[in-house]
């Protein structure tokens, strides 16, 4: 899933403009790529591991209950809609009823309760109201007077019904380190497939045979160009006897038995199955040895006399590489993690006892791993990687208090919405996570609620009679969280109410990433050189080695764990840059912005009529920009002539009035000279700028075009993108394939509004690929699943045939954005929505397509040995054997570099491939696309147009909100 | 203060007088969490620094950990992530013993408090009369808790037997009480008597469901018994089963957890930089709201007073309190708080006792002014540049 705010080093605000991110990228000496980002995301966790949603369309359609506004009639993904359960609301209604604040309790030596803030009352306003009507039942969900869930368990044995929100088998009991446990908790706190229709989401897309259809990679899907070299993975490999087979079997209680846990204790008591390694949830057995019989029958006393009779049977025989088994095997690894004393939260593990603390900053990193047993291409693997868990001492409540603190009352709930939805929390009570979906600002502790046994009860006094915790202020509002089904009915949204003094904030907050300090020190802390990172995943092997559960578990089991595997992986030919007159080889692919200075870019429109608007106090400033950027423009053969130069008042509105008033059609470029980096001045110039009044647009601030020393350096780049948003070309690599388009596609939430995503379209529309055809839709739902491929690809391909007079011969496709869970829905929606604009755009020879699934999230690692230190990669390093699956045609690129961290790869994965393209050409041909991104003068991370689709829909999803003119869509405006 | 104490994990299917479907009778709360209120209660009041608990298992024999402040019960020893989050502010260590209750081990003499929450049922009738001598006579603590079942409340439910099948006998309350004071009297205790799960209107002259009997060491002897130094509070949990079931997946061994707690210093730092930055930051934002300030000595001083108006303080007193000390102040870009008025914020204040303390805490997490007398921090930080603007 793609996340619109990248928890960057840098400021979206300022990665917006890549002037400003130029500069950050100098000083922090970061990578190359938009979102520099040296650990990945899960360095500092957002989330805890993968985004927790459920698979999202059922789940989204259900809860908002809103119509969906997709064409076709598609069996497979028409989501039933599904009830929405408002909470019974108690006492005052939704109106705000203010309780007394008598209830306050101050022990002795107890904390301190915060008094109470002066709440808004529950009649919100505005966009708080609008949103909460959204998620009223939609037309024909049924307000159903089902007691909303209990905001915790309410009885001993809820475990398994209460649904915590976070992913995977986080809603289950912890096994502790007490070895008594393991026969409850650790077997049963999980839901295996066949019961809760649970797959967890990666395992879902492992299960999407793509190669098979794919005649010419069936065989063999490994390129051949390139230097070989010796790559250590993150992979340890897990060794099965051979003809190992896990049995599944079916338990059946007679009398039936309501407490799971009475269930297993029966069944474990018997002498037959206590030193057999078992898996049982109550209801289905995993045996690593099969029983004599088909049907065995048992009988057992409880401790009441009563005989309780068990029926096991066998259901099916499991080979070591069937879905099932893969996932009894991560539940395996998950108990042996727990013996290692390690928490789990979210799907990772971590190590509360050797914390990184960041006290300025009220934070502290848990060291972990995220891991994941699965069958990779020859051999079922191990995956570990590091990771950091982000917590902070902080409640809901403080931290809303700290809101009101800084903006007063006015925004005060439409603050706190921006910056809590979406977050995780943790209640500690019953030490469970949820995601905060809404705030029911309606709703006070003082109020009731039904509990599961229909009794009514304030939230106050469950509080107190369950956990024996005294609220201290009565008039928050409630958090509301939807629960995810375990079962797979997908009629009931159930509902969580949570309260905010009792949730502690996970990871780090929207505003929190956006902390240049803060996500500074938390890089420093967290940022693992490979090295580092190895001697970590050395460390660990060798604790589930030795430690005498650990591997007690994997003996029963007839698990070997392995050895730490490497792989040969092939350093590609370096690319060659071609500008106007010269053919550079750069030094390093990194970064050629050296090699190419002095160079003509390939075309450039000059720059004749155009506006420089920047506030009176930065007259200066602009004056020895202009200079500057006079100088670079004619080194690189783009033609900058002088501006009209309005300088207004500082404030945002004085420039917009300004844009207003002085911006004609005839305009070319308007640049902004901001005397800030508040986000109003950016948002409402783009704004203006790309939907109302067309014209290229170009962003600085005063602050960056103050640095002198770095003032020619600053400029050239400035010129670059200015060169780019009129149309113009920098530089361009061989391409030997003739008439091939490119397309990226990137899909991202709307910051505004949660159920838009933004789906962008960049297509190139000349065989040299260096010019760009973009388009952006915002879209109503809240799958990250684009609707609208077919028309934007129509459009390309219009646009293709006026510019060369034919279609082009070849197609590929580049698709970036897929969450976890999503590749079947993207190879049965958006494969043939692309298919049906390719085969109809001509009568005869069609173009050929591919689709290629782009993740730059993806669990291996790799890293090279040399002389006993470890380092990373070089850049181009194909990985496409080993580590990859043995169902997909994918491959991992290398094509960045990080200076300080470890570098990630990028997983490629063919899901539809008409081209026939040998796999030695798709690699190269990609590897060739990361070059091509003008914003920076070196490789990135993934292919240009997946680049410029994401930088566009980030353009979208964060300032404009809105779909940019058509007649913006041939220059690349949103650089 | 804390306390340990267990919950019976099969009571759900054992004590049939927590199956609420099945049953005439219902106790709000359940009637195990009332005696778990009990003890609960007991311990606040008597504050032991060393708690056993002496329980009976049979399947599955749990713990159950109450925290006074979050955490009630649940089946889990080991400390959680929220008890990483907010560390206690007390040492906590639990153990975990198994053995019998009526053998003497040395291990648990020395406390000062000893539950036996429905035990003594359990016990054999040789078993009963050697365990007076092992927990009164040899462990001795301060104060016993001994509970067990009231059989004249029996009739109300609708089955006539024991309410558990172990159960060895089922005492009425002149049975237990003259038990009880034999007992006490031999040992040299008092003992009171009470109980949990009050009886249906009018059924009252069956007493209590639950019978309790609260033993306290007479004063004479009660001198010696407290043996902990005052830096270390050690809560130990004892939980020996004397029906051992010899079954390899239960590993029945000595377990062993300690709680985070604000004792150690990274705790405390951690806890203490959060609110100190909390308190300062409340301060900050009012200082930049606010429009008259003075500048004295190259210092710009604000008139008003600059006590955050929401969260943080409580009553008058404490803001009466914040007022009277020295204002915060700003020079150039940085903003400064004096560290004696961050003592005065009462969440501060229940951290660290005295400025000393404070500025050497500080010294290490947090920037300090050059003569470490205020805490020094960026006047407009990212939030206030960004979250201000809108």
């Amino acid at each position: 899933m793609h996340s619109p705010v990248a928890p960057g080093l840098c400021d979206p605000k300022t990665s917006s403009s890549s002037t400003k991110l130029l500069i950050s990228r100098q000083r922090m000496g970061t990578d190359n790529s938009q979102s520099a980002r040296p650990c990945g995301r899960r360095a500092w966790g957002g989330r805890p591991g993968p985004p927790a949603t459920p698979p999202s369309h059922r789940r989204r359609a259900g809860a908002r209950g809103r119509g969906r506004r997709r064409g076709g009639a598609r069996g497979s993904l028409g989501p039933a809609p599904v009830t929405c359960h408002r909470p019974p609301r108690g006492g005052g209604g939704s109106g705000a009823v203010r309780a007394p604040r008598a209830a306050r309790t101050q022990g002795l030596g107890a904390p301190t309760p915060a008094p109470p803030l002066p709440w808004p009352a529950g009649n919100m306003s505005g966009r708080a109201r609008a949103r909460a009507r959204g998620r009223a039942p939609g037309p024909g969900a049924t307000e159903v007077g089902r007691p909303s869930a209990a905001p915790s368990p309410t009885s001993v044995d809820t475990g398994d019904k209460e649904a915590s929100s976070s992913s995977g088998f986080v809603g289950t009991s912890r096994v502790s380190q007490q070895c008594e446990d393991g026969i409850s908790s650790g077997d049963a706190g999980c839901t295996f497939i066949e019961r809760g229709g649970k797959i967890r989401r990666d395992v879902m897309d492992l299960g999407i045979c793509t190669r098979e259809k794919l005649a010419h990679v069936r065989d063999c899907k490994r390129g051949s160009s390139g230097v070989p070299v010796k790559l250590v993975t993150n992979l340890f490999s897990l060794d099965l006897p051979q003809n190992w087979q896990l049995y599944q079997y079916h338990v059946a209680y007679v009398p039936e038995l309501e407490s799971r846990r009475l269930r297993i204790a029966l069944l474990y008591s018997h002498a037959e199955f206590s030193n057999k390694a078992k898996a049982f949830d109550g209801t289905i057995l995993f045996l690593s040895q099969k029983l004599e019989d088909k049907v065995t029958e048992l009988s057992s006393e409880t401790s009441k006399g009563e005989t309780v009779k068990m029926t096991i049977t066998l259901i099916m025989e499991l080979p070591a590489s069937s879905p099932i088994c893969i996932q009894v095997l991560n539940i395996i690894f998950k108990k042996i993690f727990k013996k290692l004393a390690m928490y789990q939260i979210g799907r990772n593990f971590y190590k509360p006892s050797e914390p990184v603390e960041i006290p300025q900053h009220k934070l502290s990193l848990w060291p972990g791993f995220a891991i994941s047993v699965s069958q990779f291409e020859s051999r079922l693997q191990f995956t570990a990687d590091v990771s950091y868990k982000v917590l902070r001492n902080e409640t809901v409540l403080e931290f809303m208090t700290g809101i009101c603190q800084q903006t007063g009352m006015s925004c005060f709930a439409q603050m706190c919405e921006k910056q809590l939805l979406g977050l995780i929390v943790l209640t500690r009570y019953n030490n469970k996570t949820y995601r905060i979906d809404d705030i029911d600002w309606s709703v006070k502790p003082t109020h009731t609620f039904q509990k599961q046994d229909g009794t009514e009860i304030t939230y106050v006094d469950y509080y107190k009679q369950q956990y024996d915790i005294t609220l201290s202020d009565l008039n928050q509002p409630v958090l509301v969280s939807l629960l995810k089904s375990k079962r797979n009915d997908n009629t009931e949204a159930r509902m969580a109410h949570l309260i905010p003094e009792l949730c502690f904030i996970t990871g780090l907050t929207r505003q929190a990433t956006t902390d240049f300090q803060l996500m500074k020190v938390v890089a420093e802390k967290t940022r693992l050189s490979p090295l580092g990172r190895q001697q970590c995943l050395a460390r660990l092997a060798d604790d589930i080695q030795r430690n005498k559960y650990a591997r007690f578990e994997l003996e029963t089991w007839g698990l070997h764990f392995g050895c730490q595997m490497s792989l040969t992986g092939r350093v590609l030919p370096s690319e060659k840059i071609l500008m106007q007159d010269h053919v550079c080889q750069p030094v390093s692919a990194a970064e050629w912005s050296k090699d190419m200075r002095n160079c003509k870019i390939l075309s450039a429109r000059p720059l004749n009529k155009w506006l420089i608007i920047c506030s009176n106090r930065d007259k200066n400033v602009a004056e020895d920009f202009l200079h500057c950027l006079r100088r670079a423009g004619s080194s690189m053969g783009f033609n900058v002539d002088y501006p009209k130069n309005i300088k207004v008042q500082e404030n945002p509105a004085a420039f917009l009035s300004a844009l207003q008033k002085h911006v004609d059609p005839d305009v070319q470029l308007v640049m902004c000279i901001l005397p800030s980096n508040q986000k109003s001045y950016y948002d409402s110039i783009k704004k203006y700028l790309n939907s109302f009044c067309p014209v290229p647009s170009q962003c600085a601030l005063t602050r960056t075009l103050n640095k002198q020393q770095m003032m020619m350096s600053i400029a050239t780049r400035i010129a670059m993108q200015m060169a780019c948003k009129l149309g113009g070309e920098l530089w361009a690599v061989e391409i030997p394939l003739k008439s091939l388009m490119v397309v990226g596609i990137d899909v991202c939430k709307d910051d505004f509004s949660k159920d838009m995503v933004v789906v962008g379209f960049v297509a190139s529309i000349n065989p040299r690929i260096t010019r760009w055809f973009s388009r952006c839709i915002l879209q109503r739902t809240t799958t990250d699943v684009a609707d609208c491929l077919k028309v934007f690809m129509t459009g390309a391909l219009n646009k293709w045939y006026k510019h060369n007079h034919g279609l082009p011969a070849r197609i590929v496709v580049y698709r970036h954005g897929v969450g976890d869970g999503q590749l079947k829905t993207l190879i049965e929606y958006e494969v043939p929505q692309l298919l049906s604009s390719v085969t109809e755009a001509s009568s005869n020879i069609s173009p050929k397509l591919s689709v290629i699934v782009v993740r730059k999230k993806c669990t291996p690692r790799f890293f090279t040995e040399t002389d006993r230190s470890v380092q990373n990669p070089p850049l181009g390093t194909v990985v496409d054997s080993e580590a990859t699956r043995p169902e997909w045609y994918d491959f991992y690129l290398i094509s960045r570099a990080a200076c300080r961290g470890t570098v990630s790869p990028t997983h490629y994965n063919v899901i539809y491939d008409d081209n026939g393209l040998k796999p030695d050409h798709m690699q190269r041909l990609t590897f060739k696309l990361c070059h091509l991104y003008y914003n920076w003068p070196g490789l990135i991370s993934i292919p240009a147009p997946c680049q410029y689709a994401h930088k566009l829909t980030f353009l979208v999803a964060q300032s404009i909100h809105k779909e940019p003119s058509l007649e913006l869509s041939n220059s690349l405006f949103y650089l | 203060m804390e306390e340990t104490t267990r919950e019976w994990c099969s009571s759900m299917v054992d004590n049939c007088e927590e199956v609420p479907t099945k049953e005439v009778i219902e106790f709000r709360p359940p009637l195990y969490k009332q005696r778990y209120f009990f003890v609960k209660n007991l311990v606040q009041q008597h504050k032991p620094k060393k708690v056993a608990d002496l329980g009976f298992g049979d399947i599955l024999n749990r713990l159950v950990l109450k925290d006074p402040f979050y955490v009630f019960c649940r089946s889990n020893l080991s400390p959680s992530v929220g008890d990483y989050l907010v560390p206690r502010d007390l040492d906590l260590t639990i153990t975990l013993y198994r053995g019998s209750a009526v053998q003497k081990d040395s291990r648990l003499v020395g406390f000062d408090l000893m539950t036996c929450i429905e035990l003594i049922e359990h016990l054999d009738s040789e078993d009963l009369a050697k365990f007076p001598e092992v927990v009164f006579g040899y462990y001795s603590p301060r104060i016993i808790i001994i509970s067990t079942p009231n059989s004249e409340f029996n009739p109300l439910f609708p089955a006539s037997t024991f309410r558990h099948l172990d159960h060895k006998f089922e005492w009425n309350r002149i049975q237990f009480q003259t038990w009880a004071s034999d007992v006490a009297n031999l040992y040299d205790y008092s003992v009171e008597f009470t109980g949990v799960g009050s009886p249906p209107a009018g059924a009252e002259h069956v007493g209590y469901c639950t019978q309790i009997g609260v033993f306290q060491k007479n004063e004479a002897k009660a001198t010696e018994s407290c043996i902990s130094t005052p830096e270390e509070h050690v809560y130990e949990t004892v939980n020996p089963c004397f029906q051992v079931l010899v079954d390899e997946i239960f590993f029945l061994q000595v377990f062993t957890t300690a709680y985070p707690s604000l004792q150690e210093k990274k705790n405390l730092l951690l806890v203490l930089s959060a609110e100190v930055l909390r308190a300062s930051n409340s301060m900050r934002l009012r200082f930049i709201v606010d429009p008259k300030k003075k500048k004295v000595n190259g210092r710009l001083v604000p008139e008003d007073s600059c006590v955050p108006r929401y969260g943080l303080i409580v009553t008058d007193a404490q803001r009466a309190q914040i007022e009277s000390s020295p204002k915060p102040y700003c020079v150039g870009k940085k903003f400064y708080v004096p560290l004696e008025r961050l003592i005065t914020f009462p969440k501060v204040n229940r951290l660290v006792d005295s400025v000393e303390r404070l500025r050497s805490l500080l010294s290490e997490a947090l920037k300090l002014n050059r003569d470490q007398s205020a805490l020094q921090v960026d006047l407009h930080d990212h939030y206030s540049r960004t979250m201000l603007s809108y």
